[in-house]
């Protein structure tokens, strides 16, 4: 349990290492306001976490700390001049609505960052999707002029991106902050992989996914291009690297995870080339959700499995030779991650069942006069 | 099963059709974003619960099943007719506002489901009033939800502007009923475990 | 390419996640895998020839009488509820208590009442949709959605009633933001 924790931290500690360069280089190219946008999402998410669990009686402990990745996660998506309320509002909504309703960290559904996103999205379209040109540095109480689409948006619709290789690899193009810095995505998804710190499976199939489609279904001219452009806008990089591959919420073996990111990747791409939506992949990673439980729920019966087979395997062998028994783990250190999957597998609360059964009381009622009833109604007499 | 003393109050806040059964949602979660569709749904929704509770509980008890449900879903179908006419005649805008909502009230769970469960179980003298707080519960639920989510979506009250700065407009589509919803349900679950004396298991 | 392209406009269409139509329903149906199959197969049977007699009554109801569409709706749905317990019954006797509840539970509620009107509707707006055929064709599509809606759910049913979620939002609380945030994306992408 300690070892988790531990490990837990050392994910956040270098998620937010890798965030903070990015922010650095927001920095760098729409100045002191990028900055601010994120210490604002953070302060606001650290603030909602603190409430939201002093309201749910939980304590704040050190690991709570994660929601300020996903703030960070939040930030370096939206356009540096954003209003500030708006992204507090997001955050707000990544940490209640999206983790503590079903229970915070130890039980996460969605990310956060990707249903924060998507709620922006549908309530503050314009604000989401209009950024200002890289190097134009607005003050941070200042209201931004000469507002520009993403270079998403603009290959989207042409198929074409007029910025050089060099300018890519930079994030010298118009875009939200954190997902244009190609090159610096690039070695965080590298580091964060080598490190365990996200699902390589996921990353590996959200690549493998764009770049097949995008040789099977080009959408620009040459070879090259329509495998690289896609890669580098509509923040498929940065959500493979955030989003799709975050560990909480992708399946846990690699095969698995593999699939979910290619199927996000499939699916996202097929978006964006028939109807040029800007970002799909986030939207479509939020949308899969589902498919990411159930293969978590597919890969818990097979540990399940494995754990009733070792565990039958473990007695035959203690029946049979004694030589054996001693080398064969204790039944109890087996049965122990068996005994915890049962427990979150059966853990409905008695309360929640009354409230199902109280609704479905109508079909017991007629279980009152069941032989009557039925066939009154078939017709049938004895 | 919990053998709950039943208060013919239960319905406003105990018993919640909204938001402790879960029953009768999707009108709440799509006509349920403005004050205005909100009243021309709880007019429509009371004319007829009332009416189509009160006509059935003459229907025999002895009956099957099957049969009693269907003759509650026809007399409310029935009861639609004359409830239609009259809001066209007062409140022409009401039916294009609400939509398929309208129809649908009549097969609502209040009706089909808890007519069997609770109300004819009761003696009339006590269904009454206590159907009347059922669907005081609903109204409430329906007009608090309009009322927030109008002001928050549309800076509006009643159509009246405020002077709001930040609308969220995403509260006035579909999913922003479902959230909204799910907020105030768990909200109104915590309150009510906080003046009741439920064991303090429930609570976390 | 357009398997995606489908699977995204069935989600689209889902009558559930845009217009929460049979939530509550939808809410006992995830419960197991049992009540998952039988009460979604029973609404898809009721959204099918439903759709059908629905299609009579658009059909043959003059356009003055319109306030009768109601009725005659509630007619056809109670027509399919007996012949549907009827058919169960003789099909197999044992089964058919197990069965019925399913039957009860889908007969009448806003996922098949709402879909014959959706369709209706939208058969008024577009002419070459006043076939049996559309309709039909509608009313099965929406047994799908109501399908996929319930696995969409059931996917997270333990999630979302684990003792890790505070004693307040487990359940329908949970399930409710759940959906929201899933419609939300299906609306994002509209």
């Amino acid at each position: 349990m300690l070892k988790q924790a531990k490990q837990e931290r050392l994910i956040w500690l270098d998620i937010m290492l890798t965030l903070l360069t990015l922010e650095l280089m927001a920095y760098f190219y729409y100045g002191l306001r990028a900055l601010v946008l994120g210490g604002v999402c953070i302060t606001v998410s650290a603030a909602a976490e603190f409430i939201s669990l002093r309201l749910m009686h939980k304590r704040f402990t050190a690991d709570d700390l994660t929601c300020t990745s996903d703030a960070l996660i939040i930030a370096l998506m939206l356009p540096t001049v954003i209003d500030y309320k708006i992204a507090a509002i997001g955050c707000v909504f990544a940490v209640v609505a999206a983790k503590n309703i079903f229970g915070g960290r130890l039980n996460m559904i969605f990310s956060p960052a990707a249903a924060a996103y998507v709620f922006l999205l549908t309530s503050w379209k314009n604000q989401t999707l209009q950024f200002t040109a890289p190097h134009v540095h607005t003050g941070i109480f200042e209201k931004a002029t000469g507002l520009v689409t993403s270079a998403s948006h603009s290959f989207n619709l042409t198929g074409e991106m007029s910025v050089s290789d060099f300018e890519i690899l930079m994030g010298n193009f118009s875009g939200p902050a954190g997902a244009v810095s190609i090159l610096l995505l690039a070695v965080a998804a590298l580091i964060l992989i080598l490190r365990g710190d996200i699902s390589g499976g996921a990353f590996i199939g959200t690549i493998s996914g764009t770049v097949l489609l995008s040789y099977l279904v080009p959408m620009s001219g040459g070879m090259v291009d329509s495998i690289k452009f896609p890669l580098v806008t509509n923040m498929v990089l940065f959500a493979a690297v955030y989003i799709v591959s975050d560990k909480r919420i992708a399946p846990r073996r690699h095969y698995y995870a593999f699939f979910y990111g290619l199927f996000i990747a499939m699916t996202s791409y097929i978006i964006v080339l028939t109807t040029a939506k800007e970002n799909a992949i986030v939207i479509v990673a939020l949308l899969f959700t589902p498919i990411a439980l159930a293969f978590k729920n597919l890969e818990k019966r097979i540990d399940d499995l494995e754990i009733q087979a070792l565990s039958v395997a473990a007695q035959k062998s203690e029946i049979t030779a004694e030589e054996e028994t001693e080398a064969a783990p204790e039944p109890e250190e087996i049965s122990k991650p068996d005994d915890s999957l049962d427990e979150e597998a059966f853990d409905l609360p008695e309360f929640s069942i009354n409230e199902i059964n109280e609704l479905i009381e109508a079909e017991h009622l007629a279980d009152t006069d069941e032989e009557q009833n039925a066939e009154e109604v078939t017709g049938d007499e004895e | 099963m919990k053998n709950k003393k039943r208060s013919v109050f239960d319905g406003l806040l105990a018993d919640n059709t909204v938001l402790s059964s879960c029953m009768v949602i999707s009108p709440v979660i799509i006509c349920g974003d403005t004050l205005r569709n909100a009243e021309a749904l709880a007019m429509a929704f009371t004319s007829i619960t009332l009416l189509s509770v009160l006509i059935s509980s003459f229907t025999p008890k002895k009956l099957p099943y099957a049969v009693k449900i269907i003759i509650y879903a026809v007399i409310s179908s029935l009861i639609y007719i004359p409830v239609r006419m009259a809001a066209q005649e007062f409140f022409p805008g009401i039916i294009t506002r609400i939509g398929i909502y309208f129809p649908l009230l009549a097969v609502n769970s209040l009706i089909v489901v808890q007519t069997e469960t609770k109300f004819f179980r009761m003696k009339r003298l006590k269904m009454i009033p206590t159907l009347l707080f059922y669907v005081a519960g609903f109204v409430a639920v329906i007009l608090i939800t309009a009322f927030i989510r109008e002001l928050l979506a549309y800076g509006t009250i009643n159509n009246r502007m405020v002077d709001a700065d930040t609308l969220i407009s995403g509260l006035s589509q579909p999913f922003g009923g479902f959230i909204f919803l799910g907020l105030l349900c768990g909200l109104y679950r915590a309150l009510r475990s906080l003046f009741s004396s439920e064991p303090a298991t429930e609570r976390e | 390419m357009f398997l995606v392209n489908d699977f995204i406009a069935l989600l689209a269409a889902n009558l559930i996640l845009t217009q929460a139509l049979g939530t509550s329903t939808i809410f006992i149906a995830s419960g197991s895998r049992r009540k998952l199959v039988f009460t979604t197969l029973v609404i898809t049977l009721f959204t099918t020839f439903g759709a059908a007699a629905a299609y009579a009554v658009d059909r043959f109801l003059p356009s003055q009488y319109n306030y009768l569409t109601l009725l005659c709706y509630t007619a056809a749905v109670s027509a399919l509820y007996v012949i549907f317990l009827v058919l169960f019954y003789f099909i197999s006797k044992e089964r058919f208590q197990k069965i019925r509840r399913y039957i009860h539970i889908s007969a009448f509620n806003c996922a098949v009442m709402g879909t014959l009107f959706t369709i209706s509707g939208r058969a008024s707006e577009d002419p070459a949709l006043m076939n049996i055929g559309s309709y039909v064709f509608a009313g099965l599509e929406a047994g799908v959605g109501f399908v996929l809606a319930a696995l969409i759910l059931s996917a997270a049913f333990h999630k979302l009633n684990s003792a890790k979620v505070p004693a307040s939002f487990r359940g329908f609380p949970a399930m409710l933001v759940y959906l929201g945030i899933i419609s939300m994306a299906v609306w994002a992408l509209k």
